[in-house]
């Protein structure tokens, strides 16, 4: 510690650091050779690509696209959250007019469940595939997911015009607006997934996406998995738990 | 401006002629922005040291704004029977003038802060997702404008800014002035959302080698608790909004009590988002107030993992007092013994700051700048206000207290005394390094005495009022209620008003300060203040790169490690300092970094903000509004994502000096 | 980095603040007003002298620690200013002394706590009251209805009255409210804190008078553009009065006298005013009891009752007085044996202030903001919130106050 000018005077207390001592730290290169390269003169130099945030440049060893989408995914739960308590709150509010029990088909809403689920599988598969960089597979399996995905939203519009039909309107009751509100937000992140899909299979096919293509894939799959978890806890608690 | 190339043993220079290079377009949308100069290389900018810069002085306009409805209130309550604002005007002012000083001052203030120093602070050259950032700053300028249009179409909100329903509803009011506001904050929402998971990206991410969490300036940490925050109260706030929404818009029954619905989800929603909410106010003062007192004490801050744990806590516990605001709705007593306990167990790590700050102090070798005076300010203020909130967690004193002025008294005094004070503290000591001038310490005194004088002056009173049965949001108030005597409530009303003129005139002095130093001041050294953290190995204004090189950190204080040695021996510690901030640049200097590549601007942040407004006015106006601005979105998004967030070289065309090639670019801001 | 004047005149400045600051602080819990009507810190009645008893003692304990925390501070800033010192010992902390500063408030709080759940409790507790009193909060004014009961007394009819409540001294008396539009709040501070009156909800607030009078309250929670002008009162009298009190209001109904101003007045008010104003015994030309907006409401119109306007004080929500100034100190300043005979006197013709109450009647939207524009209330189904601009001639004017000072 005595030849260099950096010291770290009087401290009355163990160095509140997670455990990386000076003597290691002082030295330079052994933390930031982990990180960045160095030049040949011994100058650290950005080789360019730390604004892209790449995974291994990165502290936390996540991409910063990859802990951004979870992060966005965190703040996600807490808005279905708010609306599924309103849910929660109103599912047994439907005055004189048509309630859940005359209403849901479960049989119907299980077989676009198992679409949607199918598809985080497949989702999954079209990740492995990119990982792979198997070009070929990776479109075959993402244009899958986006397929089985519009079909859910397919039987959602169906569903929602049946049950208009039946009587239950938006403005209909409390249970109306909140079911109906609780689902729309639902199918309006479902058909975003779609469109980010076929964006992504787009982009792939020109050779338009920037970093890491297997990452952005995964990327796009945590959001697509998240929106199915979704359903699967709307599913549960909306139509299979009776009121 | 994308590419700074040097030759490897060439120092960086400033000056040299600007170019402008002609990128051919990127995808066949649009042509790359790239000029340098003027309005477009704000508007077009990705630089996060632009973006604070923008954020601060619309937040700074919107202060004023806020400053004015504040002060027709006071105007209309100086007397009894004022006659200076309708009941109607004076609901839609008291409405306003929360909403925009809340949404529109304070937040983005504190946003202009953490945009241009925490990137500094960690040794990163800009944040995680740059044009993310300028589409913040522009959805959140164009939602406070937005706002604020109400005002010429119809009459601003007024229903008090926590919008309680039924009274927000369509019957009860039926201008479109909720409504501006609803889709106004909705919009101004998804800019902070964006901005929380762009920090926390930025901060987790992309620290500088050697800087683990423990070695962080603290105002990163409260940054970073805050931006959590954010993170997880603004969707429980936008989905009150949108309830609130489709049930003036479009015949949704959330609200209606006739259809069986039970008024107070508003308020759970509202304030599950609204406690968390003062704390992404406060925190940011908090971290700049921490930065301030141990560079002028000398010492660093006491405590700092206590600090920092606390400020965490803060956060998490946050989460679980927001029925303190509801304690008089009908809760019943063990749902309110619960909050009244939560809030007080609150209580414990905001005072254990209080001591690590005082401690700081203790000891040093204390130098009274303006920013140290607002730093003190803020120790004082804030304490009279935490402990005026301490009694109102006492639940059964708060149903006396609450709705009447003794919680106006108090959250004035966190808010203006905690946050506000914290913010012009860091306006005082990080000015010399945003814009390279010191501000005038002589008017800086003269503002910050003011600003005591008058904020003690107005809000000082209002405890007296409250406690005495003065209920808040009162367009007038009547001799009968004020009680006899010299002090009765006419007289406190009449201080709390002439207190707003003191106070008014504290803040216009700080624009004078802003006037003066631009046109007189000299520029300031790069470390005026003999600082101790990242930021200062900078010049002032920092380059628009940052850093000659990410710096290496070794410590906590990392820059004042570089500048002292302790020379004592033994017990004995005795500082002396070895070098000055400017010799540890110059060393940076010496082994600049070759390549630096730069995010380059981009048209899309300020195109996809545009989309937000319109498609809000659509729902008031016409549908066909919304299907324009929704068209607009969907190509926005495209845009950006087609649009590589660095500019190949290949989109830059040689230069017109017929230079080398067009890697040798060297354009200096 | 500083120059040494400018240094000891901050100091010199900061002492003098320092100094101004307390004087403030002093003159702040010095000066106060004398029996503010509202006041929080005069309790009349067991439930806010239970309030009382918990927040003096933490208004104390704050007011302490405020100024701990003021003397160390303004030490520290004397003591530890720069006057040439050296670079000062760079102590990252002490985490005893932390650890034993956090446990300090901690265990302070927990001393606030537990009384403070207790008196939540005792709070709470209504099961020993003796009379029921609902009352109905509505944009801008206090419906205050009695139902038939054993308690109070004994109520042996339906008693509607509006924004003066009259009870019995040392009575516990459970106030039961709701409202019929958007979130008001009751609150009369010497006698309890606020209870919220939430539409679709029925929520309880227990009161007691020690000693008769006058309290003075207001709606705290923000109701719309009239919300200052939301004012009630709670009159407590001794038992005998109460009891002289009830028997006026249950009294039947007398018709004004044939070929009276009055009479020309009840015709005028039939067609007028009986759309909204209940007045319990008023029959139409077939001799049916009319009764006001009865889909809607079960007791009172659209707008107060006003059978019995004229044994109230105040009108309009509370907001204007019925009494002249020179009667008002009579009735409202009367010391606590006298104020409910006082009361019971009723407002007489030469007490009556008709400036007021003309006013109103004249234009009652321009006297207090209400929304009274039928064409704008199509989303209310044309509900009035507040009395329209009835267009009546002073001559009209004069049938109608002639009318309603025999309402007693």
């Amino acid at each position: 510690m005595s030849d260099t000018t950096i010291t770290d005077p009087g401290v009355s207390e163990p160095d509140p650091d997670d455990g990386a001592t000076l003597d290691e730290a002082t030295d330079g290169t052994t933390l930031v050779d982990e990180v960045i390269p160095t030049a040949t003169d011994g100058s650290r130099s950005d080789d360019g690509l730390d604004h892209l945030g790449l995974a291994h440049h990165t502290s936390t060893g996540l991409s910063n696209t990859k802990l951004g989408m979870w992060l966005f995914l965190g703040s996600e739960c807490l808005m279905f959250g708010g609306l599924i308590a309103t849910y929660m709150l109103y599912r047994n509010r439907q005055g004189d007019a048509i309630g859940p029990d005359q209403l849901w088909d479960i049989p119907f809403t299980s077989a676009s469940s198992f679409c949607l689920l199918m598809s985080s599988l497949t989702m999954v598969l079209a990740v492995s595939a990119a990982k792979r960089h198997d070009d070929r597979n990776t479109r075959l399996w993402l244009i899958t997911t986006a397929s089985l995905g519009g079909l859910f939203v397919a039987g959602q519009v169906y569903e929602f015009t049946t049950f208009y039909r039946e009587g239950l309107g938006y403005t209909t009751s409390l249970f109306g607006s909140s079911f109906y509100t609780l689902t729309g937000f639902h199918g309006v992140h479902v058909s975003v997934g779609i469109m980010m899909l076929m964006a992504l299979m787009f982009m792939l096919s020109r050779n338009k996406v920037a970093g890491d293509k297997a990452e952005t894939v995964e990327m796009i799959g945590l959001y697509w998995h998240f929106v199915d978890i979704v359903w699967i806890i709307i599913f549960t608690l909306v139509y299979l738990i009776p009121a | 401006m994308a590419i700074i190339e040097r030759p490897v043993d060439a120092p960086a220079t400033d000056g040299g002629p600007a170019v402008v290079a002609t990128p051919s377009s990127s995808f066949g949308y649009l042509r790359r922005p790239v000029q340098t100069k003027g309005w477009r290389s704000w508007a077009f900018s990705v630089d996060h040291k632009k973006i604070g810069i923008m954020y601060g002085v619309t937040a700074m306009v919107f202060f004023i704004v806020g400053g004015l409805e504040a002060s027709l209130i006071r105007a209309q309550l100086a007397r009894p029977e004022g006659h200076i604002l309708s009941a109607d005007k004076y609901n839609q002012m008291f409405t306003m003038h929360a909403t925009t000083m809340v949404f529109l001052f304070v937040m983005p203030m504190a946003a202009a802060f953490a945009n241009y120093m925490i990137p500094l602070q960690i040794g990163a050259r800009d944040v995680a997702f740059p044009r993310l950032n300028a589409f913040s700053f522009w959805t959140f300028l164009f939602g406070g404008i937005f706002i604020n249009t109400s005002w010429f179409l119809g009459g601003g909100a007024d229903g008090g800014w926590f919008m309680y329903a039924p009274n927000s509803t369509t019957p009860f009011s039926p201008s479109d002035g909720v409504n501006f506001w609803t889709l106004g904050l909705l919009i101004t929402g998804v800019a902070s959302l964006a901005g929380a998971v762009n920090l926390i990206v930025t901060v987790l991410n992309m620290r500088a080698p050697g800087m683990t969490m423990m070695r962080m300036p603290i105002f990163t940490w409260m940054g970073l608790v805050t931006q959590f925050l954010l993170l997880f109260a603004m969707p429980v706030i936008t989905v009150a909004l949108f309830l609130l929404l489709f049930q003036r818009n479009y015949g949704a029954t959330f609200f209606s009590v006739q259809d069986g619905a039970d008024p107070l989800l508003w308020q759970h929603l509202f304030w599950i988002f609204g406690h968390p909410e003062v704390y992404i106010i406060v925190l940011p003062a908090f971290g700049i107030v921490s930065e301030v007192l141990p560079v002028f004490s000398r010492k660093p801050l006491f405590g700092y993992p206590f600090v920092v744990f606390s400020g965490a806590a803060i956060g998490f516990l946050g989460w679980g007092v927001w029925a303190h605001h509801m304690f008089a709705s009908g809760l019943g007593p063990i749902s309110v013994s619960v909050f009244a306990v939560a809030t007080m167990a609150i209580a414990i790590p905001t005072g254990v700051k209080i001591i690590n700050w005082t401690l700081t102090m203790w000891g040093g070798k204390l130098y009274f700048s303006t920013a140290m005076l607002f730093a003190i300010g803020l120790i004082i203020e804030f304490t009279i206000g935490g402990l005026s909130g301490v009694t109102h967690s006492v639940a059964p004193s708060d149903t006396q207290q609450t709705d009447t002025y003794y919680i106006v008294a108090h959250f004035h005094y966190v808010i203006f005394g905690g946050g506000v004070l914290g913010l012009f503290a860091g306006m005082y000591y990080w000015w010399p390094k945003v814009f390279g001038k010191l501000l005038s310490e002589t008017i800086g005194k003269w503002n910050f005495w003011f600003m005591i004088v008058g904020m003690n002056m107005t809000f000082g009173p209002m405890h007296i009022l409250g406690l005495q049965g003065q209920p808040r949001r009162m367009y007038i108030w009547t001799e009968q209620r004020a009680g006899e005597g010299f002090f009765n409530l006419a007289f406190w009303n009449l201080v709390s008003s002439i207190g707003t003129v003191v106070l008014v005139t504290g803040v216009f002095l700080f624009l004078v300060n802003v006037w003066h130093t631009t046109r007189k001041a000299p520029p300031a050294p790069a470390d005026p203040w003999d600082a101790r953290s990242l930021e200062w190995i900078t010049s002032s204004p920092p380059k628009e790169y940052n850093f000659e090189r990410t710096p290496t950190v070794h410590a906590l204080d990392e820059f004042f490690h570089r500048k002292y040695e302790d020379v004592g021996t033994g017990d004995q510690h005795e500082y002396k300092k070895v070098a000055t901030g400017e010799d540890v640049i110059a060393e940076e200097v010496a082994h600049a970094d070759a390549h630096i590549h730069l995010p380059s601007p981009s048209y899309w942040p300020i195109m996809l903000a545009l989309a937000l407004p319109i498609m809000a006015y659509g729902v008031i106006y016409h549908t066909l509004l919304i299907v324009a601005g929704a068209a607009l979105l969907i190509g926005s998004v495209f845009g950006w994502a087609l649009e590589p967030s660095t500019a190949p070289e290949s989109d830059f065309d040689p230069p017109s000096d017929g230079g080398e090639t067009s890697k040798e670019l060297a354009v200096h801001v | 980095m500083s120059s040494p004047t400018s240094r000891t005149t901050v100091g010199r400045v900061n002492r003098r603040a320092r100094l101004a600051l307390l004087a403030v602080l002093a003159a702040g819990v010095a000066g106060c007003a004398k029996d503010a009507p509202q006041d929080t810190w005069q309790p009349a009645g067991p439930n806010a002298q239970k309030i009382q008893n918990l927040q003096y003692p933490v208004f104390i304990i704050a007011g302490v620690v405020g100024l701990i925390v003021f003397a160390v501070v303004g030490y520290v800033v004397w003591r530890y200013k720069d006057r040439g010192q050296a670079i000062p010992e760079q102590t990252h902390g002490k985490p005893a002394l932390e650890i034993g500063l956090t446990i300090l408030p901690a265990l302070i709080l927990i001393g606030v706590a537990i009384p403070t759940v207790g008196t939540l409790m005792a709070l709470n507790k209504t099961s020993d009251t003796q009379c029921v009193i609902n009352v109905t909060g509505q944009q801008w004014w206090w419906e205050v209805d009695y139902p038939v009961q054993e308690g109070c007394g004994g109520v042996s009819g339906v008693i509607v009255t509006s924004g003066q409540m009259v009870i019995p001294v040392g009575t516990p008396v459970l106030v039961r409210g709701t409202s019929r539009d958007v979130i008001h709040s009751w609150w009369i501070p010497r006698l309890n804190g606020k209870r919220d009156m939430v539409p679709g909800r029925v929520q309880t607030n227990r009161i007691q008078a020690d000693e008769p009078g006058i309290y003075s309250g207001q709606c705290t929670e923000f109701c719309g553009l009239s919300h200052a002008n939301m004012r009630m009162e709670v009159i407590a009298m001794f038992p005998d009065d109460f009891e002289a009190w009830k028997a006026n209001q249950l009294e039947a109904y007398t018709s004004p006298e044939p070929d009276t101003l009055a009479a020309e007045g009840e015709a005028l008010f039939v067609s007028q005013c009986s759309r909204c104003h209940q007045v319990n015994g008023l029959e139409d030309a077939d001799g049916n009891p009319i009764v006001s907006r009865p889909d809607l409401y079960e007791y009172a119109g659209a707008a107060p009752n006003l059978t019995n306007l004229m044994t109230r004080n105040t009108f309009a929500g509370s907001s204007f007085n019925l009494l002249i100034p020179q009667c008002y100190p009579q009735v409202w300043d009367a010391p606590s044996d006298t104020v409910g005979q006082e009361y019971l006197k009723g407002v007489t013709p030469e007490c009556l202030n008709s400036v007021e109450l003309r006013e109103w009647l004249r234009n009652a939207p321009a006297k207090k903001p209400m929304y009274a524009d039928p064409t704008k209330l199509e989303p209310t189904d044309g509900l009035y919130r507040g009395m329209p601009f009835l267009g009546l001639s002073e001559d009209q004017i004069d049938q109608l106050v002639a009318y309603l000072l025999e309402r007693k």
